[in-house]
């Protein structure tokens, strides 16, 4: 069966350490576009595996494989330009909203796609002057931008690490509404880093859950959140719901 | 100049001397030191330029011409302590500026091929690219660090290793280039520059000393210019790994 992507045995050693793992021996497939959710405590190692699949980072061991072929096949910028990584924190690039919106299209060398971005920006509810230097975005501003600023390279796998943090709820149900939208319309695959168990709930299709150097789950949410199989996995859950109810 | 007057010239160390003294600055032996290497080096270098013009050997030029070039690419190879690779790098942009720059002067019949012309000029282009390249270097160390962010999101959005760089480049040449721009719009105003002022003492015609003034300054430019864009093309892969990631740690 083809596959979108593979994670096969990657290992990475906790940083100055020598020995000591954020995880290894970790393997994974997506198969279909799905929205997954990477789940975990924090300093699990959860955005660094995100940066290892998005190639902006390394792993110490392993091999990472999209369409059936391994990175080797792929220059970085191919393989960038269809796993885009979108961080936690959104940096602005030097210049105005439309300096941000056409970077991809300027990168690429290819035209760009105003009525799309135009669109995107309406979606969720980002209504800016075009012209306004970017720097001066608040911070839920400065998150949907470069989220777009990534939508506009029409990547096939979407790796969005807590990209809804700074955003309000409004906001975030809108920013979801248009990634779900964009999963079933063009098969975009996307894996979320998030610290908001609500936010899995609602719309992810899989879990995968990281602790002990291992993707201890890889589940649906269904079974993850109502019947999780590992000890682990219930202390988590619980730590959450504790968190929230405090 | 009469011998004897360089003696008296001693005179002018003496005032740092007491200034240090009596401050407890602590700067005696630094002075002392300073001042006896600058006059043995300018001396031992004014008997050899006065030999290799006499012998006017191109051998012997092209020795002197080493030695400068190996002397300024160590002495800005130490902004950039511990980036492999980094002499060859700076040795071809000095190099190819200083091959350029002679080459152009030379060709536009302003100065003549001779070691009275060649080596003062040489010495003082690849100086200047050596502050430039000193000054690049530095610079792009710091401004990589602090603009990981951004080289990172270019990265993510599908820029090659060089596209990522190159907004960080532009403001370090920009940088680097500064000063000698800065010497250039304060020429004649501020300070009136080695070359004229030792012209106008030799006896030359103040307006002639200008006009070797204004193009020394002009192929300074162009030199700094050059050594800063061919040390960019050559440097800015060395802050990647082979396998395209933006280096973790400041080199």
């Amino acid at each position: 069966m083809s596959m979108l992507l593979q994670l096969k045995q990657l290992a990475k050693k906790r940083p100055g350490s020598t020995d000591s793992y954020l995880f290894r021996n970790l393997s994974a497939a997506v198969a279909e576009p799905q929205i997954i959710h990477l789940l975990g405590f924090s300093g699990q190692g959860k955005s660094t595996l995100l940066r290892i699949i998005a190639r902006l980072s390394g792993a110490d061991a392993g091999e990472l494989y999209l369409f059936d072929q391994p990175m080797a096949a792929y220059s970085p910028e191919e393989w960038r330009s269809t796993v885009c990584y979108v961080a936690q924190q959104p940096i602005m690039l030097p210049g105005s909203v439309e300096d941000n919106l056409r970077i991809a299209s300027h990168l690429q060398q290819i035209p760009f796609d105003r009525d799309y971005a135009r669109q995107l920006m309406e979606r969720m509810e980002l209504h800016l002057d075009w012209s306004k230097a970017a720097a001066q975005l608040s911070g839920g501003e400065k998150q949907r931008l470069a989220l777009i600023r990534a939508l506009l390279l029409r990547p096939r796998i979407l790796l969005l690490d807590e990209v809804t943090s700074a955003l309000d709820i409004h906001s975030q149900h809108a920013v979801e509404q248009v990634l779900l939208e964009l999963q079933r319309s063009e098969g975009t695959a996307q894996i979320w880093v998030t610290h908001q168990l609500e936010q899995a709930r609602r719309i992810s299709q899989r879990i995968w859950f990281l602790a002990e150097e291992q993707l201890l789950e890889d589940s649906s949410p269904q079974a993850f959140f109502h019947s999780p199989r590992t000890e682990e996995a219930r202390r988590f859950l619980q730590t959450s719901l504790e968190k929230v109810t405090n | 100049m009469a011998s004897l007057t360089i003696w008296f010239s001693a005179l002018f160390i003496i005032i740092p001397l007491l200034f240090s003294a009596r401050q407890k600055l602590a700067l005696e032996k630094e002075i002392a030191v300073s001042a006896l290497r600058c006059a043995i080096q300018l001396f031992l270098i004014g008997y050899v330029l006065q030999y290799i013009f006499a012998s006017n050997h191109p051998v012997l030029i092209a020795l002197l011409l080493l030695m400068m070039l190996l002397v300024a690419t160590w002495n800005a190879a130490r902004r950039g302590a511990g980036i492999p690779g980094i002499h060859w790098r700076i040795a071809s942009a000095m190099i190819f500026s200083e091959l350029v720059t002679m080459s152009l002067l030379i060709g536009t019949g302003s100065i003549k091929l001779t070691p009275q012309y060649l080596v003062p000029l040489s010495g003082m282009i690849l100086g200047n690219a050596m502050v430039v390249s000193g000054l690049f270097l530095s610079q792009l160390k710091r401004e990589v660090n602090s603009s990981r962010g951004e080289i990172e999101t270019l990265l993510s959005l599908g820029a090659t290793r060089r596209q990522a760089i190159q907004p960080v480049i532009k403001r370090v040449i920009k940088a680097s280039m500064i000063p000698t721009f800065d010497t250039m719009k304060t020429m004649g105003l501020v300070q009136l520059p080695g070359t004229m002022t030792g012209m106008i003492i030799a006896g030359a015609s103040p307006v002639d000393a200008v006009k070797y003034q204004i193009m020394i300054m002009f192929s300074l430019a162009a030199a700094a210019t050059l050594s800063a864009m061919v040390l960019a093309l050559l440097c800015y892969s060395l802050w990647y790994t082979p396998e395209g990631y933006l280096r973790e740690q400041e080199q």
